[in-house]
């Protein structure tokens, strides 16, 4: 069977390699624009701040391609014939398949501004990006490359998000000194955490009135924008950017937003992410975002097309369906998707939500349903100070807990999501919390005085 | 305060001395020269720079020189750890109770007890790591309690605790090597390499200087009792009393051990040729200690990897929602501490869900 996967992210990595645990015969070709090597896409801030290296966020040893007989092709796709089952790339060339996967994933979401082409403005999510902002930034890119890293220009597209960019500090003959971060997400505090690591001081300029409004309360925000602030970044709340304006030479120079302009030399723009696949055109049907309609079975509307990760549109816990742009679901999906390619019935089941997350230097861990504003739910929070400084909120519903938000402290969203699933009461959860710490050693425990309860 | 979670973001790969530039070359080969003239000055026709420096000082013999030198090292590592990686109980505690032994036991009371009388003895170092303390010469002269002590803490003490508690108590709280690589060494922790060829060379060498440790120490014993006078023996054993000390006492775990540092981390010594990590590690690895992984919150970032010391791949295991003991796992905590999503947690806790032991034997190869 000639299996071909588009994108070596996690899904289509994990799908390849769970094929070929069960299917030694199987020919499988892993088709990927962005890079040769697999790469964790989470750990791209590490890359940019120094603490690893380009070689530390490959998952995987480089020889499991060879040793495990994966097929390498680096170029873009360009269109796909589900008729004649056929991928066509960039050259025209053209790869012929029985079943296909595309994991293709997201691409940022272009910026809307008037001036948003200028040099000096550009993302942060691709491999390409990390290579413009180290140059920014840094004025140089950090040792070891990755191999071949821009072998694909040549078999690519004009609409590709794996370009090259160029870089505002080669011609002004500095990096940059003021940074502007546009956008109040996971993405978006990435970015200033690493400029604050080198030393500036960059602008966040949030659309919202209070840091990530739906994940996290009022109380959680006003923390993390207090450590943010902390630490020199200069917050921006409840601002809108107009314009950006250039220097007469093609660099940008200034943000204009309503509470007034911004002197800087450098814009990340980190509003979202929308799915990879304009490339497919009507071949398969997309929803409005974009992402790939699949079934439970993960199966898209051509027959024999399947697909995973940040590029489907799969169905929620809530019945909806839109894509999840999740590193674990990424992986999970392209488990399922292996199965479904090998023939199996198998149902994609997306299990209760959680998820975890680093703000700064607050630890965050969230399980079930928060911040939904439900019917009839009702919160519990707990501030704790001292040695460990650490919130815990609690949400209830008819007499259950139905979700958790906790920040500062460690948890295990296993127990969690069994507590949940148990329908445990308030006072029952708070007796046995214990049960659910993830803490390291040493760190002394949650203790919550009985007037809090 | 954010007790656990590694606070900030490091520049590790940014900073030449840490990465392998020519000035972290150059470092390494100060340090061979430092060592080389500390152990071999005097013989081979080189100079003796550190005797005449001792008497000088008032001190009795160029092993205080060495060992005051040791352990303002790690004083000064350690304040570079605790600033590195402070904001964590566990990394506080450890590092502060290794430094104090080391102050106390490493140094001052050898140097002292001598003063008063009493023997030059080191409490924190057993057999087979300080490898001369089973020697019947020696134990016959020491106050007999001391000797007994040697023996008690080598054979039943401390592999005992290894089995409780992981071989963390002695190698990343107790021992003066893993003091000094995780203080003065720290820096360069992540220059470990963690490819399944060195730890296929760490499994062949570590136990081979176990084998030899143990047959060694035999050789020398019957020979030290009196056995096989007139016999080849006497020379073997001679000649492996030399060899020995020579070879791991000197070259591995001094020179070697501490001179690579810069360039091939830490632990070179304690990872691939320490006896007693050899033997703690099998206790270990029966024992209670393991790392859990919580489930489906690896984001495969590399940290973990990265930062572990002894060159274990923590990620292969934590993406695969695998929780495991490894030998050379010395429980320095670095892998929970600089986890950005909280997956790892250090724990005494494996014989409680031992279903979890069943798969450790796991290689990165058949991934
Ligand atoms: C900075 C950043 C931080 C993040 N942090 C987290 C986090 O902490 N936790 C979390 O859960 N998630 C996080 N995410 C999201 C997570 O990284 C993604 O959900 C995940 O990587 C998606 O994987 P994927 O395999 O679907 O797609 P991708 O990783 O995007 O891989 C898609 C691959 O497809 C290839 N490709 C695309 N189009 C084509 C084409 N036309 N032709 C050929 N090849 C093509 C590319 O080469 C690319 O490698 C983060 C994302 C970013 C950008
Ligand atoms: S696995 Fe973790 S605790 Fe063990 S040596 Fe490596 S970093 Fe330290
Ligand atoms: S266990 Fe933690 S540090 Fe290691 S790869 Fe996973 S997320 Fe990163």
């Amino acid at each position: 069977m000639r299996i071909v996967v588009v994108g070596n992210g996690v899904a289509g990595m994990e799908a390849a390699l769970a094929v070929r645990r069960r299917d030694a015969d199987a020919t499988i070709t892993v088709v990927s624009e962005e890079s040769d090597h697999f790469f964790s896409r989470t750990a791209l801030m590490y890359v940019l701040c120094g603490q690893l290296s380009h070689r530390c966020i490959e998952p995987l040893e480089r020889g499991v391609y060879e040793r495990l007989r994966l097929t390498r092709v680096r170029a873009r796709a360009t269109g796909l014939d589900p008729e004649a089952r056929l991928l066509t790339l960039a050259d025209g060339r053209t790869l012929a398949y029985d079943r296909l996967l595309i994991a293709c994933g997201s691409r940022p979401r272009p910026a809307p501004w008037p001036g948003s082409g200028l040099r000096g403005v550009g993302h942060f999510v691709t491999l390409q990006d990390l290579a413009w902002l180290e140059a920014e930034l840094h004025g140089q890119q950090s040792e070891p490359r990755p191999p071949n890293e821009w072998a694909h220009l040549s078999v690519s597209a004009a609409d590709s998000p794996y370009g090259r960019r160029e870089v505002a500090a080669e011609t002004r003959g500095r990096t940059c000194g003021s940074p502007l971060v546009i956008g109040g997400g996971l993405i978006g505090i990435e970015a200033v955490e690493t400029f604050l690591a080198a030393g500036r001081s960059p602008h966040f300029v949030i659309r919202e009135d209070r840091f990530w409004p739906n994940p996290i309360s009022a109380a959680e925000s006003a923390w993390v924008a207090e450590a943010l602030r902390g630490h020199g970044a200069l917050v921006h709340l409840d601002t809108h950017v107009e314009s950006m304006v250039g220097d007469g030479r093609g660099n940008v120079d200034r943000v204009v937003t309503d509470k007034g302009p911004l002197d800087v030399d450098c814009v990340v723009v980190a509003i979202g992410v929308v799915p990879n696949t304009e490339w497919l055109g009507e071949a398969v049907e997309r929803d409005q975002s974009g992402g790939i309609v699949v079934g439970d079975d993960l199966q898209t509307s051509a027959p024999g097309v399947y697909a995973a990760g940040d590029c489907a549109s799969v169905r929620w816990f809530d019945g909806q369906r839109r894509p999840e742009q999740l590193w674990y679901t990424g992986r999970d999906q392209g488990r399922v998707a292996a199965q479904a390619l090998l023939g199996d019935d198998v149902r994609y089941r997306r299990s209760t939500w959680y998820n975890s997350a680093k703000l700064m230097d607050i630890e965050y861990t969230t399980a079930g349903l928060v911040g939904l504003d439900l019917p009839g739910e009702s919160e519990w929070f707990y501030e704790e100070t001292g040695a460990v400084k650490s919130t815990t909120r609690i949400v209830s519903r008819d007499g259950a807990v139905i979700g958790f938000n906790f920040l500062g402290r460690r948890w295990d969203h296993e127990v969690l999501i069994r507590w949940i699933n148990e329908r445990r009461s308030l006072a029952w959860v708070l007796d046995h919390l214990g049960a659910a710490r993830f803490d390291t050693e040493l760190v002394p425990p949650l203790v919550i005085p009985a007037a809090a309860r | 305060m954010h007790l656990q979670a590694q606070e900030g973001l490091m520049s590790t790969f940014r900073t030449g001395w840490r990465s392998r530039s020519a000035v972290a070359y150059g470092l390494s080969l100060l340090l061979f020269a430092f060592y080389i003239s500390m152990y071999f000055g005097g013989q081979y026709g080189l100079p003796d720079l550190w005797q005449p420096l001792a008497e000088a000082v008032g001190l009795r013999s160029k092993w205080f020189v060495y060992g005051l030198v040791y352990t303002v090292w790690m004083l000064i590592g350690a304040a570079w750890y605790l600033r590195q990686h402070g904001n964590s109980r566990y990394n506080q505690a450890r590092i502060g109770v290794n430094v104090a032994v080391q102050v106390v036991l490493g140094f001052t009371l050898p140097f002292v007890m001598p003063l008063f009388g009493g023997t030059e003895y080191y409490f924190s170092y057993f057999w087979p790591l300080k490898y001369d303390y089973l020697y019947p010469h020696t134990m016959w002269s020491l106050p007999w309690y001391l000797a007994l002590y040697g023996v008690v803490m080598a054979v039943f003490t401390a592999p005992l605790a290894a089995v409780f508690f992981g071989k963390r108590w002695y190698c990343s709280w107790v021992c003066g090597c893993g003091g000094l690589a995780n203080t003065f060494g720290d820096p360069w922790r992540h220059l470990t390499s963690s490819s399944t060829a060195s730890w296929r060379f760490e499994k062949y060498a570590i136990h081979a200087v176990l084998g030899l440790a143990v047959v060694s120490t035999g050789v020398i014993a019957m020979h030290q009792m009196g056995m096989g006078e007139g016999t080849l023996l006497v020379p073997i054993a001679q000649q492996t009393k030399i060899w020995y000390g020579f070879v791991v006492g000197s070259i591995l775990s001094g020179v070697i051990g501490t001179a690579v540092y810069p360039v091939l981390g830490p632990r070179i010594w304690c990872r691939n040729f320490c006896p007693m990590a050899a033997l703690l590690g099998m206790s270990q690895k029966l024992g209670r200690f393991r790392i859990r992984v919580k489930k489906d919150m690896c984001i495969s970032c590399g940290n973990c990897t990265t930062y572990c010391e002894m060159g274990i791949d923590v990620r292969a295991y934590a993406q695969r929602n695998q929780s495991f003991t490894r030998s050379s796992c010395v429980g320095c905590g670095m892998c929970a501490h600089v986890c950005p999503r909280g997956v790892l947690r250090l724990e005494n806790g494996a014989w409680e869900q031992a279903e979890d032991k069943q798969l450790q034997g796991l290689s990165i190869i058949d991934y």
